[in-house]
């Protein structure tokens, strides 16, 4: 088997909507995963910065959803679905400040609408499929190949 | 003293109870066969087993008193936490006095050092729009050298005050008697393990301008007896007490300094672990500064204090609040940048191969749930995630669950049972009854 076959998911968990008091538990879990695996400490550091704003979207936006994480020799993916609402204008999503976000998560300091722009920085490939309605999956890819800091 | 550590154990006294082990923050200590044992790449020297311990069996190796007669010119360098052992009466000055009738040739404050850290620290946020997390508690820092490895960056490149101090004290003397190097023992009274390591390990430097480190609980007695004969009012001729700096020594007092700057203090390496994981998850970018301690409620509370920690701390407010200005002095005389940046210090990863640790990781999930997950330490590991952790790199069975071996002891009965009753075929079925009746 190539080395590049290999793929392993080392999370997938349910994120619920609404639960603020979990929420950045599953970056956390993950970040410390990718410790015992011995990712670079300033890969890790990318991964959970995106993987909590992925958490946090699923918290604030959507009508709940999952968390997955999958490590390859090459890179690591993180895959947020949800069931819902869906993004209406995705551009618009991508703009900094722009958000959707309740009042409620704003006064709790959330919301600021940095968490795309942040998804973007923070990983070296982003796709969004979403469909008003149904969903949203994004996939944040992460490459453990080393070219190059990141762009702190 | 060690060279790796000064948080040691004194094998006769550990009952082999898990305070320790559950105390831990870096999960750095078992017990096995009755006694505790620290592992010492994990190990921070923060001195919580030696909190935690009700058999007194951890302990600090420290130097004593009788070390002086080795240098022509021993310095002593008081931490601001000091003074806090003090009630009003004893004010910094007999402090000092009294140290000097112990056989120091000098006594230099550390919260001098402090004053001065402080001021270069606020310029160098302002010029460079940057999140810090203070490194002047060597505790924190071993932290994220060894768990947080990703938030290395955010550490002040500053010296601590003690270092800045020492060096600062060392160059004085040199200069205005022409002493010799070697000729010169600076010695720390440390309220922490974690201080005193660094004589031997310095943080970010090659080498530690301290020679060697006293325990305060070591001098403490000596003290208080010279200080008895002492006046009551006395003063010592153009000697400022650095009140502001010595407000570092509770918690909060660092980073109230740092005036138009905005700050979060947090003390006790339990909630700075807590407040860590909030940063590995993005840049708290409002928040500019982080005063970090091992210790709560500050360096008050180092394990090497004699006083109560908040009895300490309410001694260090009274005595503050007589500040009125910084000490004046020219900061260009100190060196307070490090010479190196704070290296990782990773031991988490389960294998340096990607594919290996990957192969682990699955044993290890594995593993996990087969334990029963209610960490009660009765393994001599501190959670059943880190009892899973040391079976699949061969340090530990599963049987030293004893919930694990209790079912393998039923399991093993019942095995038995169903044997026992199992005859062999060339015996007859009413010697099987007979045999009941005989029970």
């Amino acid at each position: 088997m190539q080395k590049d076959e290999i793929k392993q998911v080392i999370l997938d968990c349910e994120v619920e909507a609404g639960d603020f008091s979990v929420g950045g538990e599953a970056s956390s879990k993950l970040k410390s995963l990718l410790h015992k695996l011995g990712i670079p400490a300033q890969t890790i550091r990318k991964i959970a910065i995106a993987t909590y704003e992925l958490e946090i979207n699923i918290i604030i936006h959507t009508y709940g959803g999952s968390l997955k994480a999958e490590v390859t020799p090459s890179e690591i993916r993180v895959i947020a679905s949800d069931k819902g609402p869906g993004i209406a204008d995705l551009e618009k999503a991508f703009q900094p400040g722009y958000s959707t976000a309740s009042q409620k998560a704003r006064e709790m300091g959330f919301g600021a609408g940095m968490g795309l722009c942040n998804i973007k920085r923070y990983s070296d490939e982003l796709n969004v499929e979403t469909e008003v309605g149904k969903g949203t999956e994004i996939e944040a890819r992460i490459s453990l190949r080393e070219s190059g800091d990141s762009n702190e | 003293m060690s060279n790796i550590h000064s948080v040691l154990l004194k094998p006769d006294k550990c009952k082999g109870c898990t305070n320790c082990v559950k105390n831990c923050p870096t999960n750095a200590i078992r017990v096995h066969q009755g006694q505790a044992k620290i592992k010492e790449e994990y190990c921070i020297d923060c001195g919580e087993c030696i909190r935690s311990c009700e058999y007194h069996a951890k302990y600090g190796a420290t130097d004593d008193l009788a070390d002086l007669k080795e240098y022509k010119y021993p310095v002593a360098l008081v931490p601001p936490s000091f003074y806090g052992q003090f009630t009003q009466d004893i004010n910094p000055a007999k402090v000092m006095l009294a140290l000097k009738d112990i056989g120091f040739f000098q006594i230099w404050d550390v919260a001098l050092g402090a004053e001065a850290l402080t001021q270069v620290t606020k310029e160098y946020i302002r010029d460079n729009d940057r999140t810090l997390i203070s490194s002047s508690c060597p505790g924190v820092v071993r932290l994220i050298q060894l768990l947080y490895p990703e938030l290395l960056g955010y550490l002040a490149p500053f010296k601590s005050p003690v270092e800045i101090v020492a060096q600062r004290a060392r160059e004085f003397i040199k200069a205005e008697l022409g002493a010799k190097d070697e000729e010169i023992g600076i010695f720390f009274i440390t309220p922490c393990p974690a201080k005193m390591t660094t004589v031997n390990n310095p943080l970010g430097m090659e080498e530690s301008y301290l020679d060697r480190a006293i325990a305060v609980d070591t001098i403490y007695h000596e003290l208080i007896k010279r200080v008895d004969n002492l006046d009551d009012c006395c003063k010592i001729e153009g000697y400022d007490i650095p009140y502001f700096g010595i407000s570092w020594a509770s918690g909060g007092g660092e980073a109230d300094l740092l005036e138009g700057i905005s700050t979060v203090s947090v003390a006790g390496i339990h909630n700075v672990m807590s407040v860590l994981e909030e940063l590995d998850r993005g840049d708290l970018a409002h928040i500019q500064y982080f005063e970090m301690v091992a210790c709560q409620p500050g360096c008050v509370g180092g394990v090497f204090n004699v006083k109560n920690p908040f009895l300490a701390e309410f001694n260090i407010h009274n005595l503050v609040k007589k500040g009125i200005n910084l000490v004046e002095q020219d900061l260009n005389k100190y060196d307070m940048n490090l010479q190196n940046s704070f290296k990782e210090k990773s031991i988490a990863s389960l294998d340096d191969d990607l594919i290996v640790a990957m192969a682990k990781l699955t044993k290890l999930e594995k593993e996990i749930e087969i334990l029963p997950g209610l960490d009660c330490a009765a393994c001599g590991a501190p959670d059943c995630r880190t009892l899973a952790e040391d079976i699949i790199n061969g340090l530990a069975s599963r049987t030293d669950c004893i919930f694990i071996l209790r079912q393998q002891v039923a399991d093993l009965a019942d095995e038995m049972a169903t044997l026992a009753h199992a005859l062999p075929p060339v015996m007859k079925r009413n010697k099987e009854e007979s045999d009941d009746d005989e029970d």
